[in-house]
């Protein structure tokens, strides 16, 4: 018997369906209520350590659900290269997890030695898009698997920016080979800080290369929207989910809950809502 | 036009700096990257050090954390590992003051952390020792566990740690003097406790390499308290493994 086997769930691919970003305060409750929710979605960073409950914990959940693995501290975009042992350590969690997707952001993280631990802004430019585009490829064949590549909310635009945001995108995806993750609070966040036009950025994205959905929350502070996931889905983004899911059809969708983390109850209930949405696209394609 | 390395050094610098210019646009909002990335360390070092946390309260834990941060910055994308030198920061900063024991404590902090995430090996019970015959005990090799810390201070930071797992502990007497202890990783929880002087350099001695007999010595350990002391490590499962020790052959 192979070890896939031994699995709770099946491998594949992660159903067109709900899911939630598994938090550590409801690793317990998780396992206790078995939500139903078509798959879970944790922090790759969190899951780099040989032993200790965590991974524990995320071992007893994938044996219950479909896993997708999102990594946030990779930050392929960096000028100064990919951190290989980190890489590793990702690799390594995708062997222990055997995870159905995989994901990055398109952002960097570090200069000069100094990593920031955040998802900094690319520029839209020709040069960025192609060293991104070169480390995600390097970053897939290490790793093995095809990488969804998130796009990440701005605060700043950079001057000299030649591309829009979905072409910059889209170079990635055919120079890579990789897919895409789209936020679609982090196309609102961006499109309101920096006057862009968030439904042609939807309109612009090559449609076959979009395999999941990230919804979240946002809040305002003085005149900038910030991209923090510590409360529901505003109504602007759910309409733009229902825009984006329209053009790119039923996919897994995933509520990222962050901070100010509510119950596993609320937080299941929110990604029902996705799920409502998605069940009326299905019952359209039927 | 700037390269994209270039642009992200000028970004970082930016980040580092309030008063280093970016080519960005509005140039004000890198205040909101520079706080995340400052929000990000501290948080993680907040996760790391709670009890530190809980005894100089949240304003002046953020500022030895941001100073920290200064001297010591996010070398990861994984934050995890950012308080490795934290205990060593605050050796220097506090030396000499009233509140230099707070680096020991932040030393019980930091071994719960590495503990927390080691493997632990499978326990030897004491029936282990009947492998080898009476007058090789002295040879012998005590693999300890990984999720096993030793430490010792001047201060008595165990009776703190151990004071402060409740919100509004009382100050401890400072005047309890030196303490030793251990911490332990189990399967569901990491432990955190005290143990006598002797004890400590029995286990230390045991920790570095050490045959038992010289362990003994080391830790002045009459044969009397042998069976008690090793009654105490394999009962609490700190052993892993015995191994004989090689006498080169010119000494047997």
């Amino acid at each position: 018997m192979t070890r896939l086997a031994t699995r709770g769930v099946p491998l594949g691919p992660i159903p067109a369906r709900a899911g939630i970003g598994l938090r550590s305060v409801h690793h317990d409750a998780l396992l206790d209520e078995r939500p139903d929710v078509a798959f879970i979605e944790a922090h790759t960073e969190n899951y780099f350590h040989d032993g200790g409950a965590a991974v524990r914990a995320l071992e007893r959940a994938r044996a219950n659900y479909p896993l997708s693995l999102h990594g946030v501290g990779l930050g392929l975009g960096s000028a100064d290269g990919i951190d290989a042992a980190h890489l590793e350590r990702v690799r390594a969690a995708i062997r222990r997890f055997e995870p159905a997707l995989v994901s990055e952001h398109a952002c960097w993280g570090h200069a000069g030695g100094e990593w920031f631990n955040d998802l900094l802004p690319l520029p839209a430019t020709e040069e960025a898009a192609r060293l991104l585009a070169q480390q995600v490829s390097e970053a897939q064949e290490f790793l093995g698997v095809q990488l969804l590549i998130e796009n990440v909310s701005a605060y700043v635009a950079f001057e000299h920016a030649t591309l829009t945001e979905w072409e910059f995108l889209g170079e990635v995806v055919a120079r890579s080979g990789c897919a895409l993750l789209l936020d679609v609070n982090n196309i609102y966040v961006s499109s309101r800080n920096l006057g862009l036009d968030a439904h042609a950025c939807i309109a612009g994205l090559p449609t076959a290369s979009v395999r999941e959905i990230h919804l979240a929350g946002h809040e305002r502070v003085g005149g900038v929207l910030i991209d923090s996931h510590g409360s529901q889905v505003c109504e602007e983004v759910w309409e733009l989910y229902r825009v984006a899911i329209a053009r790119f059809g039923p996919l897994p969708t995933l509520i990222e809950w962050d901070n100010d983390i509510p119950s596993l109850a609320t937080l299941v209930a929110e990604s029902r809502r996705a799920q409502h949405i998605l069940d009326q696209r299905h019952g359209l394609a039927a | 036009m700037a390269s994209l390395r270039e642009l992200q050094h000028s970004f970082a610098a930016a980040l580092r700096d309030p008063t280093v210019a970016c080519a960005v646009s509005p140039p004000a909002n890198l205040a909101i990257y520079r706080n995340n990335a400052r929000a990000a360390f501290v948080s993680a070092l907040e996760l790391t050090f709670p009890v530190i946390r809980r005894r100089v309260g949240d304003d002046y834990f953020r500022q030895l954390a941001t100073r920290y941060r200064e001297q010591s910055p996010s070398r990861s994308g994984d934050l995890h590992w950012a308080g490795r030198d934290f205990p060593a920061f605050l050796d220097e900063h506090l030396r000499g003051g009233d509140y230099a024991w707070l680096a020991d404590l932040a030393r019980i902090e930091w071994s719960r952390t590495e503990c927390s995430v080691a493997v632990p090996l499978p326990a030897l019970s004491a029936t282990a020792l009947a492998r080898f015959a009476a007058h090789d005990f002295e040879h012998l090799l005590f693999g300890l566990q990984p999720t096993l810390k030793l430490l010792s201070s001047s201060y008595p930071v165990f009776s703190v740690w151990l004071a402060n797992q409740a919100e509004n502990a009382p100050p401890v007497d400072q005047s309890l003097g030196p303490e030793s202890g251990m911490v332990l990783s189990r399967t569901d929880h990491t432990e955190v406790r005290h143990i006598n002087e002797r004890m400590f350099s029995f286990l230390s001695a045991l920790h570095s390499g050490l045959p038992l007999g010289e362990s003994m010595s080391r830790a002045h350990l009459e044969v009397e308290a042998l069976t008690g002391a090793l009654e105490f490590v394999f009962a609490e499962g700190l052993v892993s493994s015995l191994t004989l020790n090689e006498v080169p052959l010119a000494t047997k």
